[in-house]
């Protein structure tokens, strides 16, 4: 700490934007250092950076036409050859291709679900824990109903009544996978908004805005942070779940609608485990992979860990 | 959350070993719950039981719409109707010929207006009364008279002036018209003395006092909703008593797993109501003890156009895309679309390609378009006559009409269907290279926005009777709704003066090479005017156990399917393979490489627990500490 102190100070003409500049990166190093010594979150993030680069680079790796199937190359269910390392599905398309299409949904899903749920979360979390009192109770109450409902069975419902589309997947999994968030920010702010420099601010005239936004928003981020990382994987899971069921958009390539389209197809009774296995195995790695880095992250965030350090 | 984690995290090497152990043990167990050949599967149980009666199992996905007759209008239940009840006619099983039924002779009157049926006097109820033809005329007039009573089977009823019985063994038709069907009524006839007591008919499903009275080969002896339905053999039916004691139809929603279970012997039959998939059918030919049956389906899949949804007097409603409205369109949508490359890569050759509305299999009424009518696959042609109608595509590449509404159309497909779904992506491609847009619609429930009239195309297709007047009926004018959004027998709300007048006079057409003619120019004019485009008549793929079942008829008897006949021959003719008894089902049908994907698999999970186990007893050692 003293080395921060050090170089801050040393060249005194700076702004204290400059100042606020260099202190969010020293914090950034030093959560750098802290998470490099958790091993299984590094390997979690190196296995995210392999396969968002896969994603992103999927239409220079096999080419934008892979998804056609009135060019598909193959026969019909091929096994595994030197030109399908993977076989192919019932068009002829190589499921190779097709896994690397799929990786952009299931990844696109996974973010923006994840984002909403734990948006939805953060939002109701931190009024919950702000205003207390009959709001407070009330809104509570509605999280319990939402944190007691299967998820599974809501998001299925909601896809069923909606037309089927990508957004309605990521709607169906963010709107019903937010309680838990809420609980956890909610205990957060509670702890943050008993500290006393809340009550100093509100004295200085801070209003419920100010003090959410500008006080307890940035203490309770962190926690934030590492429940998006978590949340993440169960939006995989979730987006997959639904397309195997076949309540997502069939004209969408994704892992779980790959699953589905092999059972379709009678993969699983004839026995056709390129076609089943690599989806499956994709789903559970970058499930696994985001769990790892929401774990490393939590502990490197967790405040009372920080204490011993 | 927080506060979960251990008192330090020095060691996060073990977490992630705890972690990865823990998602293959996952993993491996969700993959030995999918593989064929898993030894750890039921024992499989046989045709025989141990008392030596003979059950029959069937696979079947298809829902029980209802019991009564007069409600059912499923494949399904009218097939267990055909064995429930006795028709007046039967069809004959060798070439679709009206064959006595419960009728054994019929003559129309000079003035064609009045038919007299001989009811045969060795049909007997169930519970021991003669079937006369008291119960036929009492059945019709029912229909006629009881508007909860016409919801299946009205259209047959709806040119009938008067039925009487005239004598126990005379059963007498006065029509309004003339009618060809006559001896294709597809009517089961019931027993009046039990159904007399029903109060509403729109509401009785004849599904609550079991055994359910009849006269067919079987008799219905219980049912449980989307579980099983079980009918025990009629020793008594006059044709003769089927060679099973018991037919159960019992329930896979799941294909996959219906197929499965015909490996392992659970099941006698799959019902190929969807068909087999060609991996599954594929599959299945190689393994032992099993026959699959690949026989020309009675079955159209057709391309439906929305020609603007209507009611009897005129009134529009609905959504369906107005550029629809000009035929030009409608040719360039089919000439658009490759139908050999969907017999060959959807169906993968198990489908015959689509030229009339009905299927080749009925030889008397197939029809075929000269090559000039033909709506040939001609991506080129198809785009001229857009261009030609006045669609001409823009600088994005979007067909767009001349109110600037782009081509973009709506298709409706059963989710249920992966046939639907397969297509709708060919036909994506195919259009979107004419500069048309087309979204797939996939819902488990196409009823409402079909009534509704609130789609542009849609994938449609309907099981063709050896008589082929319903299907035709379904696209007259008469068969349109009374009131917007309502159910009606009309299928896709075509109402076109000139097939009206074909039908009518085809109905009225006695002499049958006559008939015919009139059928196929019925067919030429519906073709014209490109509201049903037939791609293809998908292949009846089916499969059963031959150590379980030793024969069975197929219908027609050279090359035919075996469920969903018109008539009971399949399962009334069934023979009980000879060895059914022990355990020669027991699996050997699983492929070698899939027992060993499962030996594999259990050696996996074994190593996972222990694993496992082994790091469960090291952490809790460390916790001692």
């Amino acid at each position: 700490m003293t080395v921060t102190t050090d170089k801050a100070a040393s060249p005194p003409t700076d702004s204290p934007r400059a100042l606020a500049r260099a202190r969010r990166r020293q914090a950034a190093l030093r959560f750098w250092r802290q998470y490099r010594t958790h091993r299984a979150g590094l390997v979690g993030l190196a296995v995210l950076a392999v396969i968002a680069l896969l994603a992103l680079t999927a239409p220079l790796l096999v080419g934008a036409d892979s998804q056609s199937v009135t060019n598909a190359p193959g026969g019909p269910m091929e096994a595994p050859s030197g030109e399908f390392p993977l076989g192919t599905d019932q068009f002829g398309r190589s499921l190779l291709a097709l896994m690397l299409w799929g990786t952009r949904v299931s990844l696109t899903v996974g973010l923006l679900a994840a984002f909403l749920s734990v948006a939805i979360g953060t939002l109701i979390g931190i009024t919950a824990g702000h205003f207390k009192g009959w709001y407070a109770t009330v809104i509570m109450r509605v999280t319990d109903w939402f944190l007691v409902m299967p998820t599974l069975v809501l998001a299925i419902a909601l896809a069923t009544v909606l037309s089927r589309s990508i957004w309605t997947t990521i709607l169906a999994i963010g709107v019903t996978t937010w309680p838990t968030t809420a609980r956890l920010v909610r205990a957060q702010t509670l702890s943050v908004e008993s500290r006393p420099y809340i009550e100093r601010s509100r004295a200085l005239g801070g209003g419920h805005g100010h003090i959410m936004s500008r006080h307890v928003l940035p203490n309770v981020m962190p926690l934030v942070l590492a429940q998006t990382t978590l949340v993440i994987s169960t939006a995989i899971l979730t987006e997959a779940t639904l397309a195997f069921l076949g309540l997502s958009d069939p004209t969408i390539v994704s892992w779980g609608g790959l699953l589905q389209d092999a059972r379709e197809a009678g993969a699983v009774s004839s026995g056709n485990w390129w076609y089943l296995a690599p989806p499956g195995l994709a789903i559970a790695v970058v499930a696994l992979a985001f769990t790892l880095c929401g774990r490393a992250i939590e502990s490197v965030l967790n405040p009372k860990l920080g204490v011993s350090r | 959350m927080v506060t979960r984690v251990s008192p330090h995290t020095l060691r996060p090497g073990s977490r992630l070993r705890t972690l990865l152990a823990s998602g293959a043990t996952a993993l491996a167990l969700t993959a030995g719950a999918v593989v064929p050949g898993n030894p750890l599967a039921p024992a499989p149980s046989e045709a025989r039981a141990d008392d030596g009666r003979t059950t029959l199992t069937v696979a079947v996905a298809q829902s029980v719409d209802s019991l009564s007759p007069f409600l059912a209008q499923r494949l399904l239940s009218t097939s267990i109707h055909r064995l429930m009840y006795d028709y007046l006619t039967n069809y004959d099983a060798k070439d679709n010929k009206a064959i006595p039924g419960l009728a054994t002779a019929w003559e129309p009157s000079a003035d064609k207006l009045t038919w007299t049926y001989t009811i045969r006097p060795d049909s007997q109820w169930s519970d021991g009364q003669q079937a006369t033809a008291e119960d036929a005329a009492w059945t019709f007039n029912k229909m006629m008279t009881d508007e909860g009573a016409a919801t299946s089977n009205g259209s047959f009823v709806s040119n009938f002036e008067k039925v009487t019985a005239t004598g126990k063994d005379k059963l007498v038709i006065q029509l309004k018209e003339p009618q060809a069907t006559m001896a294709a009524l597809d009517v089961p006839i019931v027993p009046r003395h039990v159904w007399e007591k029903v109060e509403d008919f729109s509401k009785f499903n004849n599904d609550k006092d079991f055994p359910v009275v009849g006269n067919g080969p079987f008799i219905l002896t219980d049912y449980k909703v989307d579980s099983f339905v079980k009918l025990k053999a009629n020793k008594d039916f006059w044709r003769g008593s089927p060679k099973f004691d018991e037919l159960v139809f019992r329930y896979y929603k799941d294909q996959d797993a219906a197929v499965a279970a015909l490996r392992k012997g659970e099941v006698s039959f799959v019902a190929g109501s969807p068909s087999l998939t060609p991996a599954q059918s594929a599959s299945l030919e190689n393994a032992p003890d099993i026959k699959v049956n690949d026989a020309p389906g009675r079955r159209f899949f057709a391309l439906a156009v929305n020609p603007g949804a209507r009611t009897k007097d005129g009134k529009k409603f609905g959504d369906g895309h107005p550029a629809l409205l000009d035929q030009k369109v409608r040719h360039a949508l089919f000439m658009a679309v490759d139908r050999k490359t969907i017999i060959d890569k959807v169906f993968q050759g198990h489908a015959v390609e689509g030229e009339g509305y009905i299927p080749p299999r009925f030889s008397d009424y197939f029809w075929k378009p000269s090559d000039g009518q033909k709506l040939a696959y001609d991506p080129a042609k198809a785009s001229a006559l857009l261009d030609e109608a006045g669609y001409r595509k823009n600088s994005a590449g979007k067909r767009v009409g001349k109110d600037g509404r782009p081509l973009d159309f709506r298709i409706l497909c059963h989710a249920t269907d992966p046939n639907d779904k397969a297509i709708g992506k060919y036909l994506q491609e195919w259009w979107g290279e004419q500069g048309i847009g087309l979204k797939v619609d996939c819902l488990d429930n196409v009823s409402d926005p079909w009534y509704a009239g609130e789609y542009d195309l849609a994938f449609d297709g309907w099981s063709v009777n050896p008589d082929p007047d319903f299907v035709l009926s379904i696209h007259t004018c008469a068969a349109l709704p009374s009131k917007a959004k309502e159910s009606a027998a009309t299928d896709n709300f075509i109402c076109d003066k000139q097939y009206d007048e074909l039908y009518k006079k085809q109905l009225a057409e006695y002499d049958p090479a006559k008939r015919a003619d009139l059928v196929r120019q019925l067919e030429s004019r519906l073709y014209d005017t490109g509201y049903m485009n037939v791609m293809a008549y998908p292949n009846a793929v089916e499969a059963y156990r031959t150590d379980h079942i030793e024969s069975i008829t197929t219908m027609p008897a050279a090359a035919g399917n075996i469920y969903g006949q018109d008539g009971y021959w399949s399962w009334w003719s069934a023979v009980p393979a000879a060895g059914a008894s022990s355990s020669s089902s027991s699996d050997s049908g699983g492929s070698s490489t899939g027992v060993l994907i499962g030996v594999g698999i259990a050696v996996v999970v074994l190593a996972g627990g222990g694993l496992l186990f082994a790091m469960r007893r090291r952490s809790t050692a460390e916790d001692r500490e």
